[in-house]
């Protein structure tokens, strides 16, 4: 096949008899050339997110002796289990990740309670002030969480459940409800009302309908808004701080505490941070592939 | 028979989250909720390695005290909420001079527990520190400590003629940094001037009264403004990576630089693991005396607070000398009563202990605070003296020109605040720029 290529002879001196080389292969070759690019733009980005992941990983479980050499060797050459396992000994570190861990998921739990009926109201009816009230959602976070957190402390001191998981649910749900809402109202308008309908007509309640047909359809957005409530709420630290004092989430745990930690604490405390939000991604992925195989096509 | 199927499932996961989110209130991170422990906040030893050895430290005391130590500003907002909300649910609170002076009205009087503690020797400057200018003590000292230079000894090899490293004048220090520049082919001196360095420490505590004798007072002097051209001197010869230096032990400990300015606390870890590669050296002396400040921290009990008796059985405790001791020996916090240091402390806490008696016992040191009753402006009235650094060291801007701007930056800030000047000005009785 080169080889035709190669000695390829100039067209029209000599016509060839019924060779591949009248085939046009530009198009093949540029589909190629388009998939390598592809391909290289794919990896590009993984290395762009997975090299920093490595980076910390790789500095949390090196010995930090070695951490103070220059240049810093970028192979695992002298692994140590001491600092990360000081870090984890610490105390509070474990019930700050079973904090964390309650925290996320009632979070995620509250939002979608609340923020899917919303979103569904958004997506199917259309009543009055729709769009200012759309609007509106958004300001839950034009506030700055340290002006809603010190009324909400002494509020929630006077109401019992300050100091409790409870607190930092309630304002991480309520932080997460925009996203959750404006996200699956949009899942919500991509699933036809046809199919709604066809299943009312076979017999099904609404309530039926939206739970047979509706919510499987917009699973994945839900699953994505869960993502993003369960990221926010695993990130925030300064309500988290403020609400809580000796049940700690673990950004709120560590976080002062690592910024003034040698280098060597803040690379472990930074992987013992990013390992269960990826994990968690990781398995809410399943959803969001089925989204993109599914219902938007 | 479709139905069951989902159905069952959703109780079997309900049956597992339900009890996760619906039963549990919360892990306890501190070890504060058992009855009977002493919620300790704090805003010191933070740090992974020191926040485990003072538990430690703690856990000698007879009764169980659960340590949690925030940030300055959490630390604030907590107590704030809490009275504010009348449910106080922190034993006692520890921080520095500057953390608690904001809060110093939620605290409890604490004159009877200095009275029945005045055996064990708190110096006189410390107690009167904590009356915030008149009135009842708020605090009882818990712990001080200052900020003194650490050389390696390979710094000595461009040691300039009759330059003494034990007993430094700042000309003196610069010729021998600029003799291990050119020796070194790069600069040896670091100043932990990055976003979380305490350099303005140094120009509020060391430079400054070293120059001029005061820190305010004689903030636009023509002697303020010879100390401020010869930091830009020093400055052609520092690190240019200080600008992103935070704590000194660690260029140190990477051997970046070999001779660095810095918070005893911060500057252990280099020094702590090889005692025998350093020097621990008072800083340099001015045409006014040896400049030096004095950071001091204090553990009070706020007013409505749980667990009162036991809290004050444990301030009570952290005053005895083997805590004083204690406390010296793993984090780097020297003793504020007055007590004899044992022989055997580590290498590295000896060689600091030598540094900071030489120091605040020079005949000529002249003692500097850092801003005191500016409360929460704490960090403006620091800004003013790292604009300054920044300016004139590293934007080059006439020193006479930016310290005038930043003098009425300053006669601003005091003149709203209206309160008397601190050591080393004289307490006059309202503070003013001169």
């Amino acid at each position: 096949m080169t080889k035709s290529l190669d000695t390829g002879v100039p067209a029209g001196t000599e016509p060839t008899a019924s060779g591949p080389a009248d085939v046009d292969r530009a198009p093949l070759r540029r589909h190629r050339r388009n998939r390598a690019l592809i391909q290289l733009g794919c990896i590009a980005v993984t290395l762009f997110m997975a090299l920093p992941l490595y980076l910390v990983a790789l500095a949390a479980f090196t010995s930090r002796s070695a951490l103070d050499r220059f240049p810093l060797s970028l192979l695992p050459t002298d692994l140590s289990t001491e600092t990360i396992g000081r870090f984890l000994a610490s105390t509070g570190i474990l019930a700050s990740l079973g904090n964390s861990l309650i925290v996320g998921f009632g979070a995620l739990v509250l939002s979608t309670v609340v923020g899917v009926p919303a979103a569904y109201a958004l997506a199917r009816y259309a009543f009055r002030g729709k769009d200012s009230y759309q609007l509106f959602l958004l300001f839950t976070r034009a506030l700055p969480i340290v002006v809603l957190s010190v009324p909400l402390a002494q509020l929630f001191l006077s109401a019992g459940i300050y100091d409790t998981t409870y607190a930092v649910i309630l304002l991480h749900g309520a932080l997460a409800l925009p996203t959750t809402i404006l996200i699956t109202a949009s899942v919500f308008v991509s699933v036809p009302v046809d199919v709604e309908e066809a299943a009312r007509v076979f017999g099904c309640t609404p309530a039926q309908a939206f739970r047979h047909v509706v919510a499987p359809m917009a699973l994945p957005g839900i699953a994505a808004a869960s993502i993003f409530t369960f990221v926010l709420s695993w990130n925030e630290v300064l309500g988290a701080s403020i609400l809580t004092l000796n049940r700690r989430t673990l950004p709120a745990q560590v976080l002062t505490s690592l910024n003034e930690s040698p280098l060597a604490y803040r690379f472990a405390g930074g992987f013992a941070l990013v390992v269960p939000a990826l994990l968690f991604i990781a398995v809410m992925r399943r959803w969001l592939t089925n989204m993109w195989g599914t219902t938007i096509r | 028979m479709r139905v069951t199927q989902p159905t069952r499932r959703a109780f079997l996961g309900g049956l597992l989250t339900t009890p996760l989110l619906a039963a549990c209130a919360g892990f306890d991170t501190s070890g504060a909720a058992s009855p009977g422990t002493v919620g300790f906040l704090s805003t010191q030893f933070a740090p992974v390695e020191e926040r485990q050895r003072y538990e430690q430290v703690l856990s000698r005391l007879p009764v169980p005290v659960a340590y949690n130590p925030v940030d300055a500003g959490v630390f604030r907002t907590t107590i704030d909420s809490q009275t504010a909300a009348g449910q106080v649910q922190v034993g006692m609170v520890g921080g520095l001079h500057g953390d608690l002076a904001p809060i110093a009205e939620h605290l409890a009087d604490v004159e009877s527990l200095l009275a029945d503690l005045a055996p064990a020797g708190f110096a006189p400057e410390l107690v009167q520190l904590a009356r915030f200018g008149g009135g009842a003590a708020k605090y009882v000292p818990w712990m001080q400590a200052t900020y003194v230079l650490a050389v390696h000894q390979r710094a000595l090899e461009w040691l300039p003629p009759g330059v003494d490293p034990e007993a430094l004048d700042y000309d003196g220090f610069l010729r021998w940094m600029q003799a291990g520049a050119a020796g070194n082919g790069a600069p040896i001196f670091g100043l932990p001037a990055g976003p979380r360095g305490l350099h303005h420490r140094f120009h509020q505590g060391y430079l400054l009264p070293s120059f001029t004798g005061g820190q305010i007072t004689a903030f636009t002097s023509a002697d303020a403004v010879g100390a401020w051209e010869y930091l830009r001197e020093l400055w052609q010869v520092t690190a240019p990576a200080s600008t992103n230096y935070a704590f000194m032990q660690e260029p140190l400990a990477r051997g970046e630089v070999l001779v660095a300015w810095d918070h005893v606390a911060r500057l252990i870890g280099a020094v702590g693991d090889r005692p025998a590669d350093w020097l621990m050296v008072p800083a340099p002396r001015g045409p006014k005396g040896l400049g030096y400040m004095l950071i001091v921290a204090g553990v009070g009990l706020p007013v409505g607070g749980p667990e009162r008796e036991k809290a004050e059985i444990a301030v009570r405790g952290m005053a005895s000398a083997p805590m004083q001791i204690e406390t010296l020996r793993n984090n780097a916090f020297f003793p504020v009563t007055s007590i004899e240091l044992p022989a055997d402390l580590p290498a590295g806490v000896a060689l600091e202990a030598r540094a900071v008696k030489a120091q605040n016992s020079a005949d000529d040191a002249v003692l500097a605070l850092p801003p005191v009753g500016v409360g929460a402006h704490d960090g403006q009235v620091s800004q003013v003296f790292k604009d300054c650094f920044t300016q004139i060291c590293l934007d080059g801007r006439p020193a006479r020109q930016v310290v005038d701007a930043q003098a009425r930056v300053l006669s601003g800030l005091l003149a709203e605040l209206n309160v008397p000047c601190w050591a080393p000005d004289p307490p006059n009785a309202v503070c003013e720029v001169g």
